[in-house]
């Protein structure tokens, strides 16, 4: 951000009087500001794309009355939302009960600090990216047990500690799933990993492809990742059928609202963490975007990355509107019995085979084959 | 559990996802699945047959009570004067739709079919009053008061038209006596009880008779 401020000063003559930590930290807001209506969007066209897609799904209709097909349906929601009544009842922790949204939109937006959007769209390429974001989003736990504590509600209380269990226990086997694309790369940075899966061999240089056991990291990872964010084969939390609405039962108006959002802004670190790990990022195929004009490759990139990243989110949703719910003790299974050993078994594929072959892929040894 | 198990149990659970997947991707990619109706716009069609709202159609109701007297959950009331014609003319003819249950058996006991389940299904009201239809919009007690009326002229008519049969009697039987002081009392008292009896049943000859029978005593 330092960097592209005194590039900014030196650009500008005009600024050259201002302190140079004034013209970063305006920066820094413009580009926070930025990431927000990013997310924001994101999250209002794809509860909209949500329902769309279970209409179809369903084989019904979905939101066809708000503007042409029902696209304005978001905004009609997002201006409910934001009217409606803040209710809290009397007896719930006052002080827990206000915070605990935060906790969970927090968590999920500062996720998209190290999103690797474009070759220089990131809002900040820290060099622990991943751990990072593992780091961030344990957050959102937080925000949605202390939702179910503070609610005093015993549907509220049952999902929020289905809902601590769950992450926490799913968020082993997702920080495993992640850790070959990490080996591959050599860095923590999501930049880093996005650019170890460039080059010449295009769609067969991502980690998916780089050897079976990346192949089945991207899976588990995506399985994992799906119940870490409560979605539905694993929305325990929320479990409408049974739950009523889980933690987030006794909020309404905005509060409700960043809950809402927070889930789709999981969903969307999610895809995009697939995508940067796993599916070449924002790495245009066949071609170098870093070497085009700044706002060419920009703009390629960031193309091909939310194309990929909207593409998961779709599949997400999708998957979403297949499969039954678990059972609490299915999901804990399978997180326990399944996803763990085989992320472990899975990590330890990846090490020998990075130790066995220095570090190539079977498209890159291949592609050694024919010089 | 062995391991063969527990990779039986990994390799079910990847199929069957990926079966239901395969489901889910048809529906969703093929537009002709949808079955919903876009009802204020799109309607349905009205099977034969269907069991919508009540209609009677007044004019050919014969008010025989038939629908009130099978209704098992009364929602039908009616009510019925005998008018001038001898025929029973409806006062009024309720049917309360938001008791009905739309059983049909009103329809099917209707002798003049005048009773019959339209295709109307849509109703909205804001009071419960509001769902009681009346097919008779005159009021009853209107009605009432002019069956009672036309009855009343035309027993009037029948009336005089009896007394001048009477008359022409008396004065027959009158003809024949010979004292015509007595006859003439006499027939002033006939008179009086053929009116009194005119009101009760009709046919005016036989009593006239009776009168003829009566006078020599």
């Amino acid at each position: 951000m330092e960097a592209l401020a005194i590039s900014l000063v030196n650009a500008v003559p005009l600024l050259a009087g201002v302190p140079l930590w004034t013209v970063t930290l305006l920066l820094m807001v413009v580009v926070a500001a930025v990431i927000l209506v990013f997310a924001l969007t994101f999250e209002g066209v794809g509860s909209l794309v949500l329902r769309k897609v279970a209409g179809d799904i369903q084989a019904r209709i979905g939101p066809n009355r708000v503007g042409p097909n029902g696209m304005l349906q978001f905004l009609a929601d997002g201006v409910k939302l934001v009217l409606k009544e803040d209710l809290i009842p009397a007896s719930a922790d006052r002080l827990l009960f206000k915070l605990a949204p935060y906790f969970a939109f927090v968590g999920s937006f500062a996720a998209f600090v190290v999103v690797p959007f474009g070759v220089g769209l990131i809002a900040a390429d820290l060099n622990i990216g991943i751990y990072y974001v593992m780091a961030v989003t344990s957050l959102v736990v937080i925000g949605v047990l202390l939702a179910g504590w503070s609610s005093n509600n015993k549907w509220a209380l049952l999902g929020g500690m289905r809902a601590a269990a769950q992450i926490v226990s799913y968020e082993i086997p997702v920080g495993m799933a992640l850790i070959p694309a990490v080996l591959i790369a050599g860095s923590l940075s999501l930049q880093d990993i996005v650019r170890s899966q460039g080059g010449l061999l295009g769609i067969f240089g991502w980690n998916l492809f780089h050897n079976p056991f990346t192949f089945f990291s991207f899976f588990l990872y995506f399985t994992a990742a799906q119940a870490e964010t409560n979605q539905t084969p694993f929305d325990l939390p929320e479990a409408e059928s049974e739950l009523v609405s889980g933690y987030n039962v006794e909020y309404s108006g905005i509060r409700f609202g960043l809950f809402f959002l927070s889930e789709f802004g999981d969903m969307f670190i999610v895809a995009a963490l697939a995508t940067a790990c796993f599916l070449g990022g924002w790495n245009v195929p066949y071609f170098n975007a870093g070497a085009l004009p700044w706002i060419w490759g920009n703009l390629l990139s960031l193309g091909v990355f939310l194309t990929k990243a909207f593409t998961m989110v779709l599949i997400m949703m999708w998957v979403r509107w297949t499969l039954p719910r678990l059972r609490v003790d299915q999901l804990m299974r399978m997180a326990w019995k399944y996803l763990v050993p085989l992320t472990f078994v899975n990590l330890l594929g990846v090490s020998l085979w990075l130790l066995v072959f220095q570090g190539k892929g079977i498209p890159g040894m291949i592609a050694s084959l024919f010089g | 559990m062995g391991l063969k198990a527990y990779m039986n149990d990994i390799v079910e659970a990847v199929v069957t996802t990926a079966k239901g997947m395969r489901i889910t991707a048809r529906y969703g990619v093929n537009p002709k699945e949808e079955v919903t109706l876009q009802y204020p716009e799109e309607r349905w069609e009205i099977p034969e047959g269907y069991r919508g709202f009540l209609h009677n159609d007044v004019k050919k109701c014969t008010s025989c009570t038939m629908c009130v007297k099978v209704c098992p959950i009364d929602c039908i009331s009616l009510e019925a004067v005998r008018g001038a014609d001898k025929k029973m003319v409806l006062a009024s003819y309720d049917i309360n739709i938001g008791r009905c249950m739309y059983c049909g058996l009103c329809v099917e006991v209707c002798p003049p079919k005048s009773l019959k389940h339209t295709a109307g299904y849509e109703m909205a009201s804001v009071a419960r009053g509001e769902l009681i239809l009346h097919f008779i919009q005159e009021d009853a007690a209107e009605i009432k008061a002019r069956v009672a009326l036309q009855v009343a002229e035309v027993a009037a008519k029948e009336a005089e038209a009896k007394k001048a049969a009477e008359a022409q009697a008396v004065t027959k039987a009158a003809e024949v006596p010979s004292s015509e002081t007595e006859s003439a009392d006499l027939s002033s008292e006939a008179v009086r009880a053929a009116k009194e009896e005119a009101g009760k049943a009709g046919g005016g000859e036989p009593k006239a008779t009776k009168e003829e029978e009566k006078k020599p005593e």
